[in-house]
């Protein structure tokens, strides 16, 4: 375990030399939230009233926070690093080191995520406070929050790391990237599952939006302990199926791979 | 029995796939592909004792790599028996990882915005060994391999033979038993080469590291080791001693004469011209055959303005081993 700390350590510190590029980050961020703000602005033509039982408030909160999960967790480690390693060969050169590749990727990206996201949290809660005021929170939901996060951050890696596995059976896996990414922004960021139809919700609880941006936002702006008992279930659950998938691909793949300049 | 690599049959082949000329050609290799396999490795067998410095030599595409690889449990093999200090390679990776050390001169592991000392107690701490250790160790290497002037600049900003330097420290930190160079010199300076191969000798020597070597490098074969196997189209061409092969393949010298006044030889039993300009030549004596005073009979020796006699350099013997010749 210790190795593995040690990675995060150096990717850490390593990340702190970036700062400036996170925080030109906050630009378009920004822009989203305001647009957004107009958004619901305009469809809650009265602040008092609940759209599919979310009040105004609550609604761009949860905006802010699924923005802000999917501006942190953002991270090329997890896209171009596989894919190249991959394709180059180079993932073998890691074979032989006492070391798992997986976990030491997934290590790597919390290294380098976990910078990004103190300050995107930090830029949330600001934006929030100024466009929204505070919304009803009690500090003693906090830890469980926290698991939550956690579990959708390692989650979302891990399915990033299986669409990139996908790179040992065909040419290019960057489709797939973008299909994930359109799929967490359409159905996952904008709104909370209650908007969409009826008969689409039972389908979208199913889809890793549910346990990645539905259930963490879901659970800052409206805390019940019931909700956070099926979104950890829901997550354990998915925690794993991905691994398993996840360490099949990797053992089935690494052993058809030719190492090039043999 | 000292043997800390043994191989027998090992065979690799790699399923490649051929795609027919043209539009059509790749429309068709999207219905049916086709595949060729090409045989990297086919059918070899050797032992290395402990202690060795060992050459593993052959043209491009010989099949070197393929077999190092499959050493280090990089690759897995199609047929065939791996043993690296007692452990298969493809079956205990990890276990074997705390055995061995690799360089692959055109593979660099360090990371590159790291120091070269925090890379030695990143390796450090992968490799589980304690803090103390590590410092000790990193000291001791600091001053063989002179690294105090760069330890703290980051190894993107390092020279390529500085990075090669730290390569090859950072293999060693854990200790391993047989360090596995594959190209360790290449594109490296003179002097740097030396100090490299220097290095190289004092780690087996004080260290007793076995040492697995590949290169292009005649050098840094000719100065490091006394054995050498050479590899051919996926097979051993060549498994004997540094002094043999030198004996076997020396036992022609080449002339070269500068004369004063133009000189016509005609071919003899056991020389052969190979040069011929009228007031330069170079003869090639089978010493066999003839004696190189014989040669110089030859030559009028009030005419000659300079001679030298010489082996035939290792490197076209070398050469003529891979085109086949003997």
């Amino acid at each position: 375990m210790k190795k593995y700390l040690n990675i995060f350590k150096a990717t850490l510190i390593n990340e702190l030399q970036y700062v400036s590029d996170i925080v030109l980050g906050f630009l378009s961020f920004l822009i989203k939230i305001f647009i957004f703000l107009q958004l619901w602005n305009y469809l809650y033509d009265d602040p008092s009233s609940l759209i599919a039982g979310f009040s105004k408030d609550q609604m761009i909160w949860y905006v802010i926070m699924t923005e802000m999960i999917w501006y942190s967790t953002r991270n090329k480690t997890l896209v171009n690093q596989v894919t190249d390693d991959i394709k180059s060969g180079g993932i073998a050169y890691t074979l032989n080191k006492p070391y798992s590749y997986l976990i030491y990727i997934i290590t790597k990206n919390f290294g380098e995520i976990s910078i990004k996201f103190i300050i995107y949290m930090i830029l949330a809660i600001v934006t929030g406070f100024i466009f929204v005021g505070p919304i009803d929170f009690n500090i003693i939901n906090l830890p469980f929050i926290i698991i939550v996060f956690l579990l959708s951050f390692i989650i979302n890696a891990i399915i990033r790391l299986i669409i990139s596995m996908l790179s040992f059976y065909i040419e290019d896996s960057t489709p797939f990237h973008w299909l994930y990414d359109k799929m967490i922004i359409v159905l996952g960021i904008i709104f909370p599952i209650e908007v969409f139809p009826l008969f689409l919700q039972p389908i979208l609880k199913f889809t890793p939006i549910y346990v990645i941006t539905y259930g963490p936002a879901k659970l800052v702006i409206d805390f019940c302990i019931n909700s956070f008992i099926t979104i950890i279930i829901v997550q354990i659950i998915y925690l794993i199926i991905t691994s398993i998938l996840l360490t099949l691909m990797y053992r089935k793949g690494v052993r058809k791979l030719n190492v090039n300049g043999g | 029995m000292n043997n800390v690599i043994e191989v027998k049959n090992l065979s690799k082949t790699f399923k490649v796939k051929v795609k027919e000329k043209g539009f059509i050609g790749s429309l068709k290799s999207i219905i049916k592909p086709k595949y060729k396999t090409i045989k990297a490795v086919n059918n070899i067998s050797f032992n290395v004792e402990k202690g060795e410095i060992i050459a593993f030599i052959g043209p491009n595409g010989a099949g070197k790599s393929t077999t190092i690889k499959m050493l280090t449990g990089i690759l897995y093999n199609n047929k065939g028996s791996i043993s690296v200090m007692g452990i298969d390679p493809t079956k205990k990776r990890k276990k074997l990882a705390y055995e061995i050390g690799t360089v692959f001169g055109q593979k660099e592991q360090l990371w590159t915005h790291l120091t070269p000392y925090d890379n030695f107690k990143f390796f450090g701490a992968i490799y589980d060994i304690p803090e103390y250790v590590v410092e000790k160790k990193i000291k001791e290497f600091i001053e063989i391999f002179e690294l105090s002037e760069f330890i703290n600049t980051p190894v993107r900003n390092l020279s390529l033979g500085q990075r090669i330097r730290c390569e090859i420290v950072a293999s060693l930190i854990h200790e391993p038993k047989i360090l596995f160079l594959d190209e360790p010199t290449i594109g490296l300076d003179p002097v740097v080469k030396e100090n490299i191969r220097t290095l190289i000798k004092r780690m087996n020597k004080e260290y007793k590291t076995t040492i697995f070597l590949t290169s292009h490098d005649v050098g840094d074969i000719e100065k490091l080791c006394k054995r050498v196997i050479i590899i051919n189209k996926g097979e051993i061409v060549l498994d004997d001693s540094m002094e043999n092969l030198k004996y076997h393949y020396l036992n022609k010298k080449i002339i070269e004469v500068k004369m004063k006044e133009k000189v016509n030889l005609d071919d003899k039993d056991g020389i052969t011209i190979l040069k011929d300009k009228g007031y330069n030549l170079k003869l090639e004596v089978d010493i066999k055959k003839t004696s190189i005073s014989e040669a110089l009979k030859l030559i009028d020796s009030d005419k000659i303005i300079d001679i030298n006699i010489s082996n035939v350099p290792l490197e076209s013997i070398i050469t003529n081993i891979y085109k086949g010749e003997k």
